[in-house]
Formats: C-alpha cells, sequence, structure tokens
C-alpha cells in the first residue's frame, strides 16, 4: 500500500468537463493553485462540440436569420420566461456572460472560432440551423450567414452517417430568411470502402499526410459553379493538431466546415481534448479517478492522492457525467447535496422521492423536471441546503449538476457550464470566496 | 359440465395412479440432471452469480461509443470492427445462446484496457470483455499484455 | 361489392384471418388505424403456450391449443425461442404443511399431465428439482424455496407475428391499409354494406363496400361499435410489462405478486420481461401508459422471488389492453371463455362478425374458425384452411447465421438476429449488401439492425410510418432508445419513401415520443443517463425538440 501523496491547492474542482476546465482555468488566472480531479470523459466529449448559448426563446419563426439577438440579449429573455434556469437565479451576474465567452475562446484559441456579436447559424444533418455563440474553427465556416455564395452539402461516397441531398434540402427551406442556396454533391474520400467505418475511424484515416488533402481535391472537382463554401460530415480529425479542416480546405480551394454531430461526435472529442490541453498549458494539476472527501478544508482521496483545499467547485456534471444520479431517489454522490432544482413546479425538497412519472411530463420536448434535476444554488453559486442556505463555506457549482436547465429541451447546456464555471472558478480563487 | 367433470376425474386418476407409477418407473437421473440435459445443449445454461454481476455491471452502458476511441481492434474483419468491440460486450452477455457466436469479435481484443478510462459511466469493460472470452474460448484464452485480473 | 370481407383491426386476430380468408380466395380488404400489433397483439406477453390451463375443464382444448403451437412453429421456424420456466414451491412461513405438500403434488401431477401433450408442440417434459437443484439453477432466488417444477413453453416476437400474416395475405391478394381507422361499418336494410374510412396520414376518406365485416378492433370495438349503432360487449383489461435490459436468467420464474396473483419474470429474445399486472380499463384506449404504482407492483412482485432484479436496469414499461368476454355463462366450454364471435344480426346488422377475447398463441385457430364463419356468411362452399401449412413469409428456411457470416460481410451474432426476425428472408437482406456494401452499417449495436434491414423492411413489409420500424425490426426500442439508429434509419426511410426534411423530422420526433411515453415512468439509474444523452444528441442532431 503506497502512502498517499498530500497536495496542497487554493481550489479543487471535481469534474473535467467543460464547466470544470473553465472553472480551474479561471481560477488560474486569478493566480490560485487549482487542481481539478476528474472520472472520466463526460457530456462535453459527447456533445456536438458547438457552443450554445440560449436560443431566442421569443425569435419568430420565420424571422430574417440577421435578426437574431446577440446571445446575451437572448440569454436574458430566456431568463425572463425560466426563473428556475441558471441565467435566472444569476441575476445580474448573467452580465458576466460576453466576458466568460470571450475566456472560452481565449483559453481554447487554437479550437475555437472568436465570437461574434451575433450567433452563428450551423447546420445539422437534418437541414436546420442551430444557433451556436461560439463553435469550433471547423464549423464556422459553414454559418449560414458568413456563406459568400452557394452553400454545398458534400456526402462522402459511402458513408451513410450524412443524407446530402436531405440536408440541403433542408438547408433551402433558409433562403427566404437569408441563408444561402444549398446543393448537394457526393464526393469519394479516397479512402477506400468506408461504408462500415464509425465517425472517429474516418476521422482518424483523414489525419495521414495526403489523406485531408485527397478529400478536399475531390471535393474541389464536384463543386458547382458558384460554390461558396461546402459543408462535410463532422469527421475532420481527431486531434486537432493533425490540422485535417485547413488542409481540406486548401486543398478544396474554398471554406470547408463541418455540420453538427450527434453521438459519438468527433468534433465533442476534440473539445475535450483541447479543455485538457489548455488544463495542461496553463499548469492545472490534473487527478484521475473518483474522489471520496467531505468537502471544502477536508481532505479529499482521488486515487493516492489526498487533496486538501479551502475551496471547491464542484462541476461533475447531470447524469451522465456522474454529478446526479437516481436510485429510487435523486442523490448528488459527491458530498450528499439535496437535488431540489428543476425546471418547473416539482422543484422543492421534496424533487428527490417523487416517482419518475411525476416527473416527467407526456409531452417529451417540454421541460422535463427530472431530466433537468440538479442543485439549487444562490446568486454566488453556493449550493444550498434544504433550508435555503448556502450548505458548506468555500463551496461552488458550476455546469449541468445545477437544477433548471436542459441541454436537450433549452440548448443552454454549454453556455452555462462556461458561465457558471467562469464565475465559480473567480469567486473560488478569493480567499473567503464570494463577494 | 360433462367435459369438466371428466377433465377432473383424470386429472386425479393421474395423482393417484399414473404420476405415481410414472415416478417410480419412468425416472432416470435427478431432475436437476434430466433439466440439464434438456436444456444446456441449446445454450439455455443457469446464470451464475458472477455471470449476473458482469450483467448488473454491463448495465451502466449508455452506448456512447468513446470506448471505441481507444479500441483498434486491428486484427479483426472488416464486419467484426464495424459491429465493434463495446457492441460485443452489449450484445452478447445480453443474450447467452449466441455467445458462440461472438469468438470473432471476443478474439480480437488486444487486451489493452484503453477503453476502461473512457468510459463516462464507468463500466469495467475489460473485466467483462475478459469474462466473455473466458466463457466462449476457455479459461486460458484471457490476453495476457495488460491483463491485471 | 369491391370486396368479398373487410377486416378490421391489423392485430394477430385481423391479419390471420385476412391470410386466412385470402388463402381460401375470398377478396379482403385490411384497414387498421396504426400498425400491425400495436393493440393487445404486440404488447401482449410474446407467448406461444399449449394452454396448460384448460385441462382443468377441457383437456382437449389443451391438446388442440398444443397442436396449434405445434402449427406456429412449422410456419414460423425463426420466430420462436424455448423458454424454460421454473415455479417455485413456496410455503407461508418456516416448515411445510401438509396443505402446502398436496398443493405441491398437485402441481407436480398436473404439469406432469401436460408432458402428454408437450410431444404436440415440440416441448420438453417437466421435471421436480430440490431445493438444493432448485438454487444452482436459479442461485438469484430468495432463501426458503422447497423446490420446484419446471414447465416448458415458446416464446415469440409478436409484433413480427402480425406483420408476417399480414405480408402473407398481401402475397395472396388482400389489400392492407395501415394507418387507415374504420369510422363507420355502413349497413342498409339490416345488413352491413361496407365501411367508412379515413386515412390517418394523408386525410384521405372514402367508403368500400363489402357484404361481410369481421371486426378484429379489440378494445377498440366498444367505440366503433357506438359510432355503428351496434353493441359489441367486452371488458377490457390494462396488462403491463416491463422490460429488463437484459437476459436475467435464461429461465422464466412463475411467482405470486404480494396481491397473490400469478406474475412472472421470463427471458424473451435478448431481454427479460416482467408481468403483468390486469386491471379492468374503461379509458381512452389511445392513452394508454403504465403508472408509477403499476411499476411498482411489477418490481415489488418479482424481487419477492428474485430480490436481484431491484439491481437491473428497466428500460421500458408497456401495456395493451385485453379484451375478455363481459361475462359468460357456465354452460359454454372452455375455449369460448376466452373468444367469441358475435353475429350482429341481432341488432340489424347481419354481416358483421366481432370477435371479442382470445389468446395470442390460438390466433391461427381463431382466425381459421372466423374465415369459416365468414365462409358460411358469403354462401361460399366451404374451403380447407391451409394456414397451418403453408409457411409464413421467411418461414420456409432458417438460414445458420455462422454461415451466412461467412458468405457475407456481417458479424455472426448480427447475422443471428437477422435470422432471427426474417428466417430465409435474411438471405434478401443480405444481398442488398452486394449492390450497396454501405448498407453493412450496423445501425444497433443491441439489436444487431442493419441498415440493409431498414431498407428492406420500408421496401417489402408495409412501412408508412418511421415509428412502424419498431415493430418490423425493433428499431429504437432496445436499452440505447435510439441513440444510434434513430436518425440514420430515418433518412433511410426518407430516401426509400420520398419524404421532405420536414417530414423526416415528423416522423423522427413521433418515433422518439413512442419511446418517451414507454420510458418515463421507469427512469432511473443508467436509463435516466442514457435518456439524457439520448435527448441531447438528437437536440444536437437537429431532431425536432
Amino acid at each position: 500500500m503506497v502512502s498517499p501523496r498530500a497536495v496542497a491547492a487554493d481550489v479543487l474542482v471535481v469534474g473535467g468537463g467543460m464547466a470544470g476546465a473553465i472553472a480551474a482555468l479561471a481560477a488560474r488566472e486569478a493566480g490560485a493553485r487549482v487542481v481539478l480531479a476528474r472520472r472520466a470523459p463526460g457530456a462535453t466529449a459527447l456533445s456536438s462540440g458547438a457552443i450554445g448559448v440560449a436560443p431566442d426563446p421569443l425569435a419568430l419563426p420565420g424571422e430574417p436569420l440577421r435578426a437574431a439577438r446577440e446571445p446575451l440579449e437572448a440569454a436574458r429573455r430566456l431568463a425572463r420566461l425560466r426563473p428556475d434556469h441558471p441565467y435566472a437565479v444569476l441575476g445580474e451576474r448573467l452580465g458576466a456572460l460576453p466576458e466568460a465567452l470571450a475566456f472560452a475562446a481565449r483559453v481554447l484559441a487554437p479550437l475555437l472560432a472568436p465570437p461574434l456579436e451575433r450567433p452563428r447559424f450551423l447546420a445539422t444533418p437534418f437541414g436546420t440551423a442551430v444557433p451556436a455563440a461560439l463553435c469550433q474553427r471547423s464549423q464556422a465556416a459553414g454559418d449560414l450567414l458568413a456563406v459568400d455564395g452557394a452553400l454545398v452539402v458534400a456526402g462522402l461516397r459511402g458513408h451513410l452517417g450524412l443524407d446530402a441531398a436531405l440536408a440541403a434540402a433542408g438547408l433551402e427551406r433558409y433562403r427566404a430568411r437569408g441563408g444561402p442556396r444549398a446543393f448537394a454533391v457526393e464526393v469519394d474520400p479516397g479512402l477506400g470502402e468506408v461504408g462500415l467505418f464509425r465517425p472517429h475511424e474516418l476521422a482518424r484515416a483523414l489525419e495521414p499526410p495526403g489523406a485531408a488533402e485527397a478529400l478536399g481535391r475531390a471535393i474541389r472537382a464536384a463543386l458547382p459553379a458558384g460554390a461558396g463554401a461546402a459543408l462535410v460530415p463532422p469527421v475532420l480529425g481527431l486531434r486537432p493538431e493533425a490540422r485535417v479542416p485547413e488542409r481540406v480546405a486548401a486543398a478544396a480551394g474554398i471554406p470547408v466546415a463541418e455540420l453538427l454531430a450527434d453521438v459519438p461526435s468527433v468534433p465533442g472529442v476534440r473539445l475535450q481534448a483541447a479543455l485538457e490541453a489548455a488544463l495542461a498549458a496553463a499548469g492545472v494539476e490534473v487527478v484521475q479517478g473518483a474522489l471520496q472527501g467531505a468537502g471544502p478544508g477536508k481532505p479529499a482521496m482521488v486515487g493516492a492522492d489526498e487533496i486538501t483545499a479551502p475551496r471547491w467547485v464542484l462541476a461533475t456534471g447531470r447524469f451522465v457525467g456522474g454529478g446526479v444520479v437516481r436510485r429510487g431517489t435523486l442523490r448528488e454522490p459527491v458530498l450528499g447535496l439535496p437535488v431540489q432544482a428543476a425546471e418547473g413546479r416539482e422543484a422543492g425538497v421534496d424533487l428527490a422521492a417523487r416517482p419518475a412519472a411525476s416527473l416527467t411530463g407526456a409531452a417529451r420536448s417540454g421541460p422535463q423536471p427530472l431530466l433537468s434535476a440538479g442543485l439549487r444554488v444562490d446568486a454566488l453559486l453556493r449550493p444550498l441546503d434544504g433550508r435555503g442556505r448556502p450548505a458548506a463555506d468555500g463551496l461552488f457549482a458550476a455546469g449541468a449538476v445545477l437544477g433548471g436547465h436542459e441541454q436537450a429541451s433549452d440548448g443552454t447546456g454549454l453556455g452555462v457550464a462556461i458561465l457558471t464555471g467562469y464565475l465559480a472558478g473567480r469567486a473560488a480563487a478569493r480567499p473567503g470566496g464570494g463577494e | 359440465m360433462a367435459t369438466r367433470a371428466g377433465a377432473l376425474s383424470y386429472l386425479a386418476w393421474r395423482a393417484l395412479v399414473a404420476h405415481p407409477l410414472r415416478r417410480l418407473f419412468r425416472r432416470r437421473g435427478t431432475g436437476l440432471e434430466r433439466f440439464r440435459a434438456a436444456y444446456v445443449a441449446e445454450g439455455l445454461g443457469p446464470t451464475t452469480p458472477e455471470d449476473r454481476a458482469i450483467g448488473e455491471a454491463a448495465s451502466a452502458c449508455v452506448a456512447c461509443g468513446l470506448c471505441e476511441l481507444g479500441c483498434e481492434l486491428a486484427v479483426a474483419a472488416p464486419a467484426v470492427r464495424a459491429l465493434g468491440l463495446h457492441a460485443a460486450f452489449r450484445l452478447y452477455s445480453r443474450s447467452v445462446a449466441e455467445l458462440p457466436l461472438a469468438t470473432s469479435a471476443l478474439a480480437a481484443c488486444a487486451g489493452c484496457d484503453g477503453c476502461d478510462a473512457l468510459c463516462p459511466t464507468g463500466v469495467p469493460i475489460s473485466r467483462i470483455v475478459r469474462h466473455l472470452r473466458a466463457k466462449v474460448l476457455g479459461e486460458g484464452a484471457a490476453p495476457a499484455q495488460g491483463d491485471r485480473g | 361489392m369491391d370486396y368479398d370481407v373487410i377486416i378490421l383491426g391489423g392485430g394477430a386476430n385481423g391479419t390471420g384471418t385476412a391470410r386466412d380468408c385470402a388463402m381460401r380466395g375470398l377478396r379482403v380488404l385490411l384497414l387498421e388505424k396504426a400498425d400491425f400489433g400495436v393493440g393487445a397483439s404486440g404488447n401482449s406477453s410474446g407467448m406461444i403456450h399449449g394452454g396448460i390451463r384448460y385441462m382443468l375443464s377441457d383437456r382437449h382444448v389443451t391438446a388442440l391449443a398444443c397442436r396449434d403451437s405445434g402449427y406456429i412453429q412449422r410456419i414460423a421456424p425463426h420466430l420462436l425461442f424455448r423458454i424454460p420456466f421454473l415455479m417455485p414451491f413456496t410455503t407461508r412461513a418456516a416448515g411445510a404443511t401438509l396443505r402446502d405438500r398436496a398443493a405441491w403434488y398437485a402441481t407436480e401431477v398436473y404439469v406432469g399431465t401436460y408432458d402428454l401433450f408437450q410431444p404436440l408442440k415440440r416441448g420438453k417434459p417437466s421435471t421436480r428439482l430440490s431445493a438444493d437443484e432448485l438454487y444452482r439453477l436459479e442461485p438469484g432466488l430468495r432463501p426458503g424455496l422447497r423446490g420446484a417444477v419446471t414447465l416448458d413453453e415458446w416464446g415469440i416476437d409478436a409484433f413480427r407475428l402480425c406483420a408476417l400474416n399480414a405480408l402473407s395475405a398481401r402475397a395472396h391478394g388482400a389489400e392492407l391499409r395501415t394507418w387507415t381507422a374504420a369510422r363507420e361499418i355502413l349497413a342498409e336494410g339490416g345488413r352491413v354494406r361496407g365501411v367508412r374510412f379515413r386515412d390517418a396520414l394523408t386525410g384521405e376518406e372514402g367508403e368500400a363496400r363489402a357484404p361481410v365485416v369481421f371486426n378484429a378492433t379489440g378494445a377498440w370495438s366498444p367505440a366503433l361499435a357506438r359510432r355503428s349503432g351496434a353493441a359489441v360487449p367486452m371488458r377490457p383489461g390494462k396488462g403491463v410489462h416491463l422490460t429488463l435490459d437484459r437476459r436475467y436468467s435464461n429461465y422464466g420464474v412463475i411467482l405470486s405478486a404480494v396481491d397473490g396473483r400469478q406474475m412472472f419474470v421470463m427471458p424473451h429474445e435478448s431481454e427479460s420481461i416482467v408481468g403483468t399486472t390486469d386491471d379492468d380499463y374503461y379509458g381512452d384506449p389511445d392513452d394508454l401508459e403504465a403508472t408509477n404504482d403499476e411499476v411498482e407492483y411489477l418490481v415489488e412482485g418479482a424481487a419477492s422471488l428474485l430480490p436481484g432484479v431491484r439491481n437491473a436496469r428497466i428500460t421500458r414499461a408497456w401495456c395493451g389492453l385485453r379484451t375478455t368476454i363481459y361475462a359468460y355463462g357456465p354452460n359454454e366450454d372452455a375455449l369460448s371463455r376466452e373468444h367469441q364471435l358475435h353475429d350482429g344480426a341481432a341488432y340489424g346488422r347481419a354481416g358483421l362478425l366481432s370477435l371479442v377475447g382470445g389468446k395470442l398463441a390460438s390466433y391461427r385457430a381463431q382466425a381459421e374458425e372466423a374465415t369459416d364463419r365468414i365462409v358460411a356468411l358469403l354462401g361460399r362452399a366451404p374451403v380447407p384452411c391451409r394456414t397451418h401449412e403453408e409457411p409464413l413469409p421467411g418461414g420456409d428456411e432458417v438460414p445458420d447465421p455462422a454461415a451466412l457470416a461467412r458468405a457475407h460481410p456481417v458479424a455472426a451474432p448480427v447475422a443471428a438476429r437477422l435470422v432471427y426476425r426474417h428466417g430465409g428472408r435474411a438471405r434478401e437482406i443480405l444481398r442488398l449488401l452486394e449492390e450497396d456494401p454501405r448498407l453493412g452499417l450496423v445501425l444497433c449495436r443491441d439489436e444487431g439492425i442493419l441498415a440493409a434491414e431498414v431498407v428492406h423492411c420500408v421496401r417489402h413489409e408495409q412501412v408508412r410510418r418511421l415509428q412502424d420500424l419498431r415493430r418490423r425490426c425493433r428499431l429504437a426500442v432496445g436499452a440505447c432508445a435510439g441513440l444510434d439508429c434513430a436518425r440514420v434509419a430515418a433518412q433511410l426511410a426518407a430516401r426509400e419513401l420520398g419524404w421532405s426534411p420536414e417530414q423526416v423530422r415528423a416522423e423522427l420526433a413521433d418515433l422518439l415520443d413512442a419511446g418517451w411515453r414507454e420510458r418515463r415512468p421507469i427512469l432511473d439509474g443508467a436509463q435516466l443517463v442514457q435518456e439524457e444523452l439520448v435527448r441531447g444528441a438528437h437536440a444536437a442532431a437537429g431532431a425536432p425538440w
């Protein structure tokens, strides 16, 4: 038995997804010594890799894309409609959103494109456009408002994951709202029989010298006159340093972008890799393993390390990340905090013990208390106990472990992670925490 | 009514005469032996506590596919690779009767354990694969590399 | 007249009767308001049993039921799988009373007598197990049991059974319309003359004429009858089942629920199911969901003998409405207690025949009886039934999955699932890979669904909506809830059926809605994690939200 290695830090961040990494990087930038404990890749690696902040809840169905509000204004509108949402709970601190987004874009600069004043409209395989406040460089050229000319959806021969004709037909519908013309073409990526490839295998196959260039040349050969940009399936390399998107675009002679993806998502994996690279570059110590501990100021065990830090940021995610679990009742497993926040009137201390059927609505697409369950926090992101008081000194929470929002039903997942991670990290960096 | 009376008296005859005679003369072996003879050859063997523990551990899989990032299955035929090793344990620990069909996929596992650290829900993938390999290829078949038991 | 007979309802009875009528040369129209098997048939326990309980009233009925089970194996050998059952002996307190011992002996004799009929359905004889033997076969049983007797039955994919009967009927000339509801049964001068219908997808309304209308709409009968001035008395009972993500055991266990009713936990295909509740239900049959207390009742009942079931992953709760005969007199034989054919002549609807009750396992015999009556109502000369002789589509052969995997670029476990669902037609599906190798993509690793299978079903198995694939090839019904398969399957179906982008999204939303209704009451543990992931993934890919 190896005796534990004692590690002292100012801030312990629990969770290595977007919220945890941004919290750690923000605290580090504020001068704190930061240790991040992570169990495994979680929901960030499984995301589309683009960052929605808030779809504007008041946008009219047919309104021009150019009429889209800036992300902060859309988030404020959402907060007014959904009082349980973290954006609403933060109150005036929601105003830090542009600053938080800029911070994320800066620390993840090699991967992310700089934010614009407006959201970018990125295409999905169904030919719908989703607003994103931040996205990867490999996705930015597909912004419907940035395409100069026609948008060409290039399906890869042999790859069933994208039906280019369907996506192009869907995107054509946005012309009335200021989107580009859309065409479908099919190109041969020159990789042999790719029909049975999974997305990550395809992504890896495009990394070696020559492979990305061959795809780019194939796209160039297939381009119709007037093409302004090409959209391809989200398979442009697993490792950001392989620079597959840039190489494909150079060979194609026009901007090339990836469509948004579902699971398993190559851009999501790249985003997770970029977070890890940023943590290493910033000097955040990352320890791997499940955490056992009693809270800030008390030693916590992670693998063979014993970490003591006066301030903690809990960024453990929701169900995928393991920050909230349900075995008959809802539980926060790290510190046993009460799970009492959710969208809808079911929120409260009784939430945890209610049956699944009464925490869900019959309409799938509506807000679901069960799927949005998590911690209740105050405006300083301090988790609250059953009586509404901060549960522990020096404890903050960020990301999906906060209740009251759900990526699927409100599209705010990574936006909440970035904003609350940024605020919690900065608060935790200050001795005494909070104000 | 007549048929019902007939049915019941027939059952009474079975209970008092035919069944005791059958028990006396027509039985070979124990009940367990007869049961095993009837079903095990069809792949319908009992579920051991170890099997069940493996099944419960595998139940945490949410089919996200992240484990495939750490799995090369380099030597596998394309069709086996297309199914994926993580599919192997999802599919195969569900229908034990079809386990022998999984031989090629399980044999393709290099035993590198790269998958375990990638699983967001903590499924002990390499342990499950080793268990299934041992079941289908025999106990000694677990790869030495990375096999910490 | 347009048709000889119009059949209402696409469950086992409707499709089975359509097949029989068409094979006997009648001109048949079948109308199904949704898809084949969506009602009681597909949501039954999915068993082709031999009618063991009729031995109490008329053992000839047991013989008939076992023989029919044998017939179903003959016509769809690929679709059945064996389920050995353990029936443990329990005692109320420590120590068995004389009464307990007598009850055990009675059970043993009863099952032993059933053994005499087992050869008719290729069944295995029962055995009696000591306590020690029982625990070796199922170590998860709670302590204190005294032994068991075993019982051998068959399970089936009931949705595919309905679809195969429908496809066979179509091959024999029947016209089938799914997603088309009968609005009213038309009558004139005391006789039926046809049906007014509406296509739910196109909105098209129309009338079809026939001298005989066979109503096999199950729990939907009373509403249809009310609209048509007829009466079909019946008692609908709601049955809820739970699905566990994998085979909890290869053996089914019969057990008692908290209220003493009989329940079971049994393997079914690659999963296990726990069933069932049975409560009167007089609500809207289109608005059926499992409630929290029904789920609890089933879990508690199962855990009373198999405590480990509490740790198992429940993937969905599903329900159906069985129709039972409203009231029966003491003089009817056992089989007619299970089902009845009502003749509408009594209330001025001569030519309207309604089926009430019935068992999935006896669907073929019920269809034969109904067809005999239909032929008689038409005044035709009797034609012999052949539905027990001619195989259902794909039932002519059960290819060896390992051999298929050697001959085609497909993994053996995938070939096995393909053969299970499609029998000899698995060969046709695999031939699609020769023209288009992309179709070798495995869409679902749990169920082994190939892209080629989706294309085949859409082309040849009367698929009009994406959710029909839930029933044709188990698309998005497994534990992963459509994570991998739903989007690509929607794209494939769209290409075959010419759907617009809006239609594809609407169909995908409809498919996801159907799964959500079944999972909503059971979301817990890993299945809740799965739900979060699935919702996020589909939202990210632009599925409607």
